[in-house]
């Protein structure tokens, strides 16, 4: 097994997943905790509207899905900001348009799509060099943002009403979370593909949030678990030579369930 | 009372949903007093508290605080609001949801607590009577211990007013009696007001009454008294006190 790391492909496709798993376990947190889940999963269905963009222009497919997913999440959040009523409608609307325009420009497109499948289900083996610099670029970003905006964002997310007597500029910050979802949702689409990318996103959240008792606590522990889970998701594929993103979504869920279980064991004793 | 009033609210309506929730209320609460507002449910409290705290803008009409009606103002403001609005889930402890409270005054960034703003903090633990859960979590507290945590975190931020929505809803009786003494005790530092559904649960040390029904009509009074008590009974609404429906007694003249 391990002289498979001596292959550049292989060696590529751990680093992407750390990458992620780093993205997914701060704004996870966000997620989770504020309660966005529907949310990040109708942003990261959009974003295959950007890949068909992207294909029928001719420019990278993921420049396209980072482009309208951003714009997707501001316009989404700016639309939650001022009626406050039927998000779910919403979201369930931009989720399927996002998915309809991305099928429509796909056929509009002249010639076959080779790689179509590697966006909906992610395929982690193929990630090339300059995807991996894209991606390190980004975490460094989140980084940056949610170290300066740590109090901020707490507050936001806590408690929005009270972050507005204190005068915090809430509707900016919630507006940047949502393009920190656009962004993470972006990298992800690499490594566990569309169709798969809120499992990612939430499970390692989720289950952190069961064994931490601050913001930054369980990002950290989220990381960890999702750098596990990514790890022996892409182990597994290889081992077994199965998709790789399905199998990490796989090592995630029976991860959650196991903790899950064991959370109302301890909890019924 | 020749200060300035610590909230002024001239002529302010609220239409929402096309319907007008608050129709020209007026109101002026002044440093030192206990003011207690109090009207049925769907009576506008709420609404009249949001807009105060910038949550809502009104349809027409000013809010001033300390005389100005800057955003900034709101600072001064301390509010607890309906309990159970936000998620007790959320994994934060005690002590960095009291901290929370200072951001308010802190302009700059990025945002970080000094030495300052943990002795407040600590200072508001202290009066609440919870420094020791500081490290808990909220999720873990008992009702009452959640509420005082709420009420520290509006105390750290030094308001000059106090606002309370409906604080006694979910506690129980022994705990309701401690909050009114904890309140009496933070009387000289500040203003309170109260805004209830429940005119049962109006302390003694109230200096003000107004009721609130769309219009709001109050009730001047220094000291409290049976005939205050009865006045609020005189809203042209019906209220219900410990679950007795009160008939509708004689209308009275609105606040001009």
């Amino acid at each position: 097994m391990l002289e498979v790391l001596g292959f550049e492909f292989f060696r590529n496709a751990l680093i992407a997943g750390v990458l992620a798993s780093i993205a997914c376990g701060i704004i996870g947190t966000y997620v989770v905790v504020r309660r966005m889940v529907s949310v990040s999963g109708g942003i990261s269905h959009a974003a295959f509207g950007g890949i068909g963009l992207g294909y029928y222009f001719g420019i990278d497919p993921l420049l396209g899905a980072a482009g309208f997913t951003v714009a997707t999440a501001l316009g989404m959040g700016t639309l939650q900001l001022r009626a406050r009523q039927q998000m779910d409608t919403l979201i369930g609307a931009v989720w399927a348009a996002g998915m309809a325009i991305g099928i429509l420009f796909v056929y509009l497109t002249p010639g076959f799509a080779p790689d179509l499948f590697s966006y909906l289900f992610g395929n982690i083996l193929l990630v090339p060099q300059g995807d991996i610099l894209l991606m390190a670029a980004l975490v460094a970003i989140i980084i940056a943002v949610v170290a300066f905006l740590y109090q901020e964002l707490q507050a936001v997310t806590f408690d929005p009403d009270y972050a507005k007597v204190m005068c915090l500029p809430v509707e900016r910050l919630s507006l940047l979370l949502l393009v920190l979802i656009a962004l993470t949702v972006v990298m992800l689409i690499r490594v566990v593909g569309i169709i798969l990318v809120i499992a990612l996103l939430t499970l390692p959240a989720a289950i952190s949030r069961l064994y931490t008792t601050r913001i930054w606590s369980m990002m950290l522990l989220a990381v960890v678990l999702g750098i596990i889970f990514t790890v022996a998701g892409i182990g597994l594929s290889y081992l077994a030579n199965v998709p790789s993103g399905a199998t990490i979504i796989l090592v995630s869920t029976i991860a959650y369930a196991g903790a899950l279980g064991i959370e109302r064991l301890r909890q019924g004793t | 009372m020749s200060s300035v009033p610590v909230i002024e609210v001239e002529d302010l309506w609220v239409r929402l949903h096309g319907r007008d929730v608050l129709e020209g209320v007026s109101l002026a609460i002044h440093p030192n007093e206990f003011y207690a507002i109090i009207g049925p449910n769907g009576g506008g409290k709420t609404t009249l508290l949001r807009v105060i705290l910038g949550l809502l803008p009104p349809s027409r009409g000013v809010v001033r605080i300390l005389g100005s009606t800057e955003a900034a103002m709101r600072r001064f403001l301390g509010y607890v609001p309906q309990f159970r609005t936000f998620d007790f889930d959320y994994p934060i402890t005690v002590r960095e949801m009291v901290l929370s409270g200072r951001l308010g005054h802190i302009t700059r960034l990025p945002r970080r607590y000094d030495e300052g703003d943990h002795a407040r903090a600590e200072e508001a633990l202290e009066t609440m009577g919870i420094a020791g859960l500081a490290d808990r979590q909220i999720r873990d507290l008992s009702g009452g211990e959640q509420q005082r945590v709420i009420i520290a975190r509006a105390l750290v931020g030094d308001p000059k007013v106090l606002l309370l929505d409906e604080p006694t809803v979910y506690v129980d009786a022994p705990t309701e009696a401690q909050f009114y003494e904890i309140l009496d005790r933070l009387r000289d530092r500040m203003a309170i007001v109260l805004v209830t559904h429940d005119i049962g649960v109006i302390p003694e040390h109230v200096t003000r009454v107004a009721c609130l029904n769309r219009r709001i009509y109050t009730h001047d009074s220094s000291e409290i008294t049976a005939d205050m008590l009865e006045a609020a009974y005189h809203c042209p609404v019906d209220l219900i006190a410990h679950g007795v429906p009160h008939r509708v007694l004689s209308e009275h003249s609105r606040e001009e």
